[in-house]
């Protein structure tokens, strides 16, 4: 199983914070197969460790956050 | 209290210059950031302003900038307080020592972590204007 992790506009736009999927899935198609494609730019962290490489193919037990950019200070 | 912290509460500029301070009889110069809600933004007013966070990987991305900027820079210490939480015009909202031997390295690191820390540390702010509820994108 996969944790999804949305935040501020993305989780607003989304209507949750989380799901859950099955693992296997590469970051790409699983950033199309929820609908977060629409959202530009984004940000992807797994297992809080922001990433680049959308080839990256989800482990069981990964934790994927889906971030739009930092507003922080 | 730990050098990084993400906390709700507000926090106390002199407590935290005093505990750079006491860390080296070495520093000679001290700079601090402190940034505050303001009660506008981009034109309109703002009555209010609220902070999330990706709890763990904002206190770890806050941490390996500390790290970073102690390798980067001639600098002796840093300490760096985030709140996540509501705040009003006026409350503090973020703050940042720099302790270093000499000024000009404290001036430049304390800079260099402020702009960095709107770029790498996963904290989010939205804003509640007349018009109702938006999150802020961008990082100024």
């Amino acid at each position: 199983m996969i944790n999804i992790l949305f935040f501020g506009l993305i989780a607003d736009k989304m209507g949750k914070k989380s799901m859950h999927i099955q693992a296997g899935l590469c970051l790409k198609t699983m950033i199309k197969q929820t609908g977060c494609d629409c959202f530009k730019p984004l940000l992807i962290a797994v297992n809080q460790v922001q990433v680049h490489d959308m080839a990256y193919v989800l482990q069981e037990g990964d934790e994927v956050a889906i971030m739009p950019p930092f507003s922080g200070g | 209290m730990d050098a990084v912290r993400i906390q709700e509460e507000d926090f106390s500029i002199e407590e935290e210059i005093s505990a750079v301070k006491k860390t080296s009889q070495r520093i000679g110069g001290i700079t601090a950031f402190v940034g505050c809600a303001r009660d506008f933004s981009e034109g309109r007013d703002v009555f209010s302003i609220c902070f999330e966070q990706y709890a763990g990987m904002a206190e770890k991305a806050l941490a390996a900038l500390r790290d970073e900027a102690l390798q980067q820079f001639d600098i002796l210490e840093v300490r760096m307080v985030h709140r996540v939480t509501t705040v009003h015009a006026g409350d503090q909202i973020v703050l940042i020592v720099v302790g270093s031997v000499h000024r000009k390295a404290a001036f430049e690191a304390c800079e260099w972590l402020i702009d960095t820390l709107k770029q790498r540390v996963p904290i989010w702010k939205k804003e509640t204007t007349p018009e109702g509820e938006s999150w802020v994108s961008s990082h100024p």
